[in-house]
């Protein structure tokens, strides 16, 4: 299965960074998060996610690094905490860490409302 | 050709009220909010607590303006922009954004309802409502309510609205939020 790699960038949108590795079961999703089609470019990552969880069936240590994300992509996101709980449900293993800045009081209410709409046990890390 | 009033710019210059960062009007094309997020981000960003803040409301209340403004531009043919206004000002103890658009008469009751409803909320209930927003699929939704509770948590201040009678189809709808320093 191959990785998943996309160079975030910074122009009139902000596409975030993203590094999905099959063989580690290590996925980084960081930087910014606004872009021109939402769901064009997290279903990248869903179906990823869903291959990987169909044919490697590894754990996954899932790394959120975003300082920035608009409410569209905020929708998206709850997609892929909701997957990554499935999987969790179904017996796969996975452990979630979601870095953000430690004075960004919006930053953490928004990892806590994600905790509390997945069930899912969410690290929040700040640096 | 008819007689109009000379444009006088020094009279938009006295309604505007002072210390204003930044003041447009225009289409809300993505080049121009390019520039703008990225003025606010580096130049407001002195204050990076309340530039993040700004920079969150300015990305909402923008894209509402772009996709449900009803001016409409029409330079680029192939895409139609909405057209508003956005002021940024900066006081003592805290900024100003404001945002105002033309809106049909028929969506401004629903824009009321949401604004009176997010206002009259406490903070963990705004939280629950977004997040009750939020997982409703995007068929049910209306992207510009959830962006709406989003500017209200991110400023954790009262959405300041007002809307005034332009004429029989449209009025002219006016927001304006604080962010704290």
């Amino acid at each position: 299965m191959e990785n998943l790699k996309i160079e975030g960038s910074h122009g009139a949108f902000f596409v975030p960074f993203v590094d999905f590795n099959s063989n580690s079961g290590r996925c980084e999703l960081s930087g910014e998060s606004y872009l021109e089609n939402t769901s064009e470019f997290y279903d990248k990552l869903l179906e990823w996610l869903e291959n990987y969880m169909e044919n490697i069936r590894k754990p996954i240590y899932f790394n959120i690094k975003l300082t920035y994300f608009n409410t569209s992509s905020s929708r998206a996101i709850l997609d892929i905490l909701n997957l990554l709980k499935a999987y969790e449900d179904d017996g796969g293993q996975i452990r979630v860490n979601w870095y953000y800045e430690e004075d960004d009081l919006d930053m953490e209410e928004e990892i806590e409302d994600y905790i509390f709409d997945t069930d899912l046990d969410i690290n929040k890390k700040a640096f | 050709m008819s007689l109009k009033k000379k444009v006088n710019l020094f009279s938009f210059r006295s309604i505007l009220e002072e210390n204003v960062i930044i003041s447009y009007k225009g289409p809300f094309d993505r080049h121009i909010l390019f520039v703008i997020g990225d003025y606010i981000k580096t130049t407001i960003g002195k204050n990076s607590k309340a530039s993040k803040k700004i920079f969150n409301i300015f990305i909402e209340l923008a894209q509402n303006i772009s996709y449900y403004s009803a001016e409409i531009n029409k330079l680029d043919e192939k895409k139609e922009i909405g057209v508003g206004t956005l002021v940024i000002g900066d006081h003592k103890n805290h900024y100003t954004f404001k945002t105002g658009n033309v809106v049909k008469k028929d969506d401004i009751i629903p824009i009321i309802n949401k604004c009176e409803l997010i206002n009259s909320l406490d903070r963990d209930s705004l939280r629950k409502f977004k997040r009750e927003q939020r997982a409703l699929p995007p068929s049910e939704n209306d992207g510009a309510h959830i962006g709406l509770i989003k500017v209200a948590l991110t400023s954790a201040n009262p959405l300041d609205f007002q809307i005034i009678n332009i004429d029989d189809d449209f009025s002219y709808f006016s927001i304006s939020v604080k962010i704290n320093k």
